[in-house]
């Protein structure tokens, strides 16, 4: 905004002959004056995306009150457009939605619930509703409608409280090293051919080689198709951060999450692992869950943000993930994608001109992933990599094949182990 | 059709052939051969079937127990809908077959059940769905699945249970003395007088059970695939009409089939072939309605429908098992239509092996119903970049899921050595 457009037709705040003509048009009015020019160039702060709304909000309550009795001002301006959701047309739903993860919910924590709760927010017509929220048969058809700003508020609002956590992906510093991928296997003890984070290698129409690459953890979906399909709730997406998680005793291992997810996230212990004490962490989350590394037998798994580390208590743990750390081109930033000074947001910032998407956009499930580069096209191949290939760090790729021994698996050798890589 | 003398009715009570020990053998045997395969399972976990991670593993998580869960619970609605029908709507030809469709109602509904148990890594911990039921219930269609279910289990057996008991008790002194306990049980409270009251009942759950049909196999069900919109070849606006035809065909085949059993069995010809007629022309339309909705997913699914849709479509026209299923649907179709515009060719063991078809072939329509929208994800790119998956059931699945069958035979064959298998009025018992 360059200020002129201003709504009463003079010149802008960053204009030099705004301070004599706002003096002029508040003289004839009963008010301070020096509210009115305060309250202007703050507000062409907050447009410019310099001041938060809520701050703006709670800078003025009281003197505004003070001065005109009420403020008018609607607390609902709160709410900021998320990054991604502007492109959600918001006023044609074809289909009534469930409100998600809602901001307003003034529910406790309270894991088996929540998603429910939050998914209902108390509305008799869930039924009815439901079916919009989980097909996904065209192009945002699904998630579109009146909980946009409920979305948006749970993703942009400063209030600490609405934490996500998220992942800035840099596709334009991936170097296909797969770091990441074995800094997962190692940290999380997940089995063979199970790839929590999972990079794609593949290459564009015409290259031959596949020379791009994409990381692919868990979403962590802000409308997690899998949380809502499961049986049990025990795929939850934790309140206080946003972590989507497995409780690992409540599951029935049904793989309804596993069918449902677009992205091919869901690991399942098809067999009892192949190394039960290979993790290192505590298995409960800090709400007495467990829920961390890699699954039992018979139970889905996942990415999980290294939900161990956040809930560690220790300082130089929390806030980052294994496979973040690993990587040598701090191509993935972890953190609260609502917190501007996090890393995500910095990482964003420092990457001001290049492009952004969330992976199946389409689909609807508002991820947590923000990717920086371009999305694959519909014509990517995988490929063999030509930077680290899998064979190199004695990883399985396609885990049917291992599968397909039907041999229970007690130690078919550690993939970690066969490390070759640093 | 003729009356069926009291004594015809009774005997499978009464006496035990040789005929009957050699059929309970094979079948024990088959079961002992599907605990053997079960236990494996429960034993090293889901890793002994064909199932894979669906995505970079290249793998199917659901196939061959969720297809044939699909199956059964189509089953479980001809059996008691045929009785529904005779109650409400009079039918008095089908009278003779009331109770066996009853009781494969309520046999299927816990092979439905079974099968789902058989899919989960974590079979003790089925309750967990049941416990979580409250809330559940706003959002997972897996819980709709399960409640719709257990409704359906409960209203059948209780139908079943009621409709014994005026009966039950006039015959009392002509069962065996060993099932004694099991009748009191069955006539706890039973009073002459609640016979009105009973019928009324029944009118009223009949009604009940009629109008979940189109609930459950026409829709929780078939909701339980259209709602993930992960698979294209799950989802389509005639999905649920699709399911509920097939599941009608498939259970009217199966009606034809035990019915055919018991009379060839125990030589009751008051079940006539009047009866069975009936059922080939219900059976034969139903046929004709699957392969119109066949054709309503088809033809939109070659003529230039997006990319997925149309991949799914191809897929399923390659796979080789399709046609079988297609062709045994036609064939058995076909073949009682001729018997019905010209009587004389039709007879009851070739309409058994054409219900077989029908039956048999809407299996593996269901099966490849699951499996091929897996197999064939929408969304690219990144879809595209999984590996191709691909879904051989294991020998234990097939074992496992085939036991489904076996163990169906085998209640039945122990349910008629506990109740009447053909509806007696009370008034006419005779000597």
């Amino acid at each position: 905004m360059d200020g002129t457009d201003s709504t009463i037709g003079g010149p802008g705040p960053g204009d030099p002959d705004w301070e004599a003509w706002a003096d002029a048009v508040l003289e004839g009015t009963d008010f301070d004056p020096e509210l009115g020019k305060a309250m202007a160039r703050d507000a062409v702060r907050v447009n410019e995306g310099d001041l938060a709304r809520s701050t703006f909000y709670d800078r003025y309550h009281e003197v505004v009150q003070d001065e005109f009795g009420v403020d008018r001002r609607p607390a609902d301006d709160l709410v900021e457009p998320s990054e991604t959701g502007d492109d959600h047309d918001s006023t044609d739903a074809p289909l009534p939605h469930v409100p998600d993860t809602g901001a307003t919910d003034e529910e406790p924590e309270n894991r088996t619930r929540r998603t429910v709760l939050k998914t209902m927010a108390g509305t008799a017509a869930a039924a009815a509703a439901l079916p919009g929220c989980l097909s996904a048969d065209g192009p945002g058809s699904a998630f579109v409608g009146d909980s946009e700003d409920a979305i948006a508020a749970s993703q942009t609002s400063e209030d600490p409280s609405d934490v996500q956590l998220g992942m800035v992906i840099d596709l334009e510093r991936c170097h296909g090293a797969l770091d990441c991928m074995e800094a997962c296997k190692r940290e999380n003890n997940t089995a063979v051919g199970v790839h929590w984070n999972y990079v794609f290698r593949y290459a564009e129409d015409g290259e031959g080689k596949a020379d791009r690459y994409m990381p692919r953890p868990c979403q962590h979906c802000s409308r997690p198709t899998c949380t809502y399909v499961c049986p049990t709730e025990a795929r939850h997406k934790r309140e206080s951060d946003g972590i989507v998680l497995t409780d690992y005793d409540q599951c029935v291992g049904c793989r309804y999450c596993q069918v449902s997810c677009p992205y091919g996230v869901n690991f399942f212990g098809w067999g009892e692992p192949s190394d039960p004490d290979g993790f290192d962490y505590a298995r409960e989350d800090k709400n007495g869950d467990r829920v961390a590394g890699n699954p039992p037998g018979g139970v889905m798994g996942k990415c999980t943000f290294c939900v161990q580390r956040q809930d560690s208590g220790d300082p130089n743990l929390e806030g980052t993930t294994a496979c973040a750390e690993a990587c040598p081109w701090n191509t993935i930033s972890f953190g609260n994608l609502n917190d501007p000074e996090d890393d995500p947001q910095q990482h964003l910032k420092e990457k001001e001109g290049s492009h952004t998407f969330h992976l199946l956009e389409s689909v609807g499930n508002d991820p947590s992933i923000i990717y920086v580069g371009f999305e694959p096209s519909i014509n990517a191949e995988s490929g063999e990599s030509t930077a680290t290939t899998f064979d190199e760090l004695g990883f399985v790729d396609y885990r049917r094949e291992v599968l397909d021994d039907r041999t229970p698996k007690r130690k078919v050798g550690n993939e970690t182990e066969t490390d070759s890589h640093d | 059709m003729t009356e069926p003398s009291t004594e015809e009715v009774l005997a499978p009570l009464r006496n035990t052939t040789w005929k009957f020990g050699v059929l309970m053998s094979v079948l024990v045997v088959y079961t002992g051969l599907f605990l053997y395969a079960w236990y494996l399972q429960l034993q090293h976990g889901l890793v002994v079937t064909g199932l894979g991670d669906w995505g970079p593993g290249g793998g199917i998580p659901w196939g061959l127990y969720i297809g044939t869960f699909v199956w059964w619970v189509g089953i479980a609605h001809g059996g008691i809908a045929i009785s529904a029908a005779v109650r409400v709507f009079k039918v008095e030809r089908f009278d003779a077959i009331a109770r066996i469709a009853e009781v494969l109602t309520v046999i299927a509904l816990m092979m439905a059940a079974a099968n789902i148990v058989f899919d989960l890594g974590r079979p003790d911990r089925l309750f967990n769905t049941l416990e979580m039921l409250p809330s559940t219930l706003y959002h997972s269609p897996l819980a709709w699945d399960i409640t719709v279910i257990t409704l359906y289990l409960v209203l059948s057996v209780t139908y079943l249970i009621l409709s014994l008991r005026s009966e039950l008790h006039a015959l009392r002194d002509r069962l065996p003395g060993y099932l004694q306990p099991l009748y009191s049980f069955v006539l706890l409270g039973y009073r002459p007088a609640e016979d009105e009251k009973v019928d009324r009942m029944l009118w009223w759950l009949a009604i009940a059970i009629l109008g979940l049909v189109p609930l459950l196999s026409g829709g929780v069900v078939p909701w339980l695939f259209g709602l993930v919109g992960a698979q294209p070849g799950w989802f389509g606006a005639a999905a649920g009409p699709t399911m509920l035809m097939e599941s009608l065909a498939s259970a009217v085949a199966m009606v034809f089939i035990v019915t055919a059993v018991f009379r060839y069995v125990y030589d009751w010809t008051f079940i006539d072939e009047d009866v069975f007629m009936g059922l080939a022309k219900v059976l034969g339309f139903l046929s004709l309605a699957v392969m119109w909705f066949l054709l309503q997913e088809v033809l939109p699914g070659l003529y230039a429908a997006p990319t997925q849709s149309q991949e799914v479509t191809h897929a399923l026209l390659d796979a080789p098992l399709y046609w079988v299923a297609v062709i045994g649907i036609n064939v058995g179709m076909l073949y009682l239509f001729l018997g019905i515009i010209r009587p004389r060719f039709f007879n009851i063991p070739a309409a058994v092996v054409a219900s077989v078809l029908i039956t048999g072939g809407i299996w593996t329509k269901k099966v490849l119903f699951v499996v091929d929208g897996l197999l064939h994800p929408t969304f690219p790119p990144l879809t595209n970049l999984y590996p191709s998956g691909w879904y051989v059931p294991s020998l234990v699945e097939v074992t496992i899921a085939g036991g489904s069958l076996v163990i169906a035979a085998l209640l039945f064959a122990i349910a008629t050595k506990l109740i009447p298998m053909v509806e007696i009025d009370a008034q006419e018992v005779d000597e």
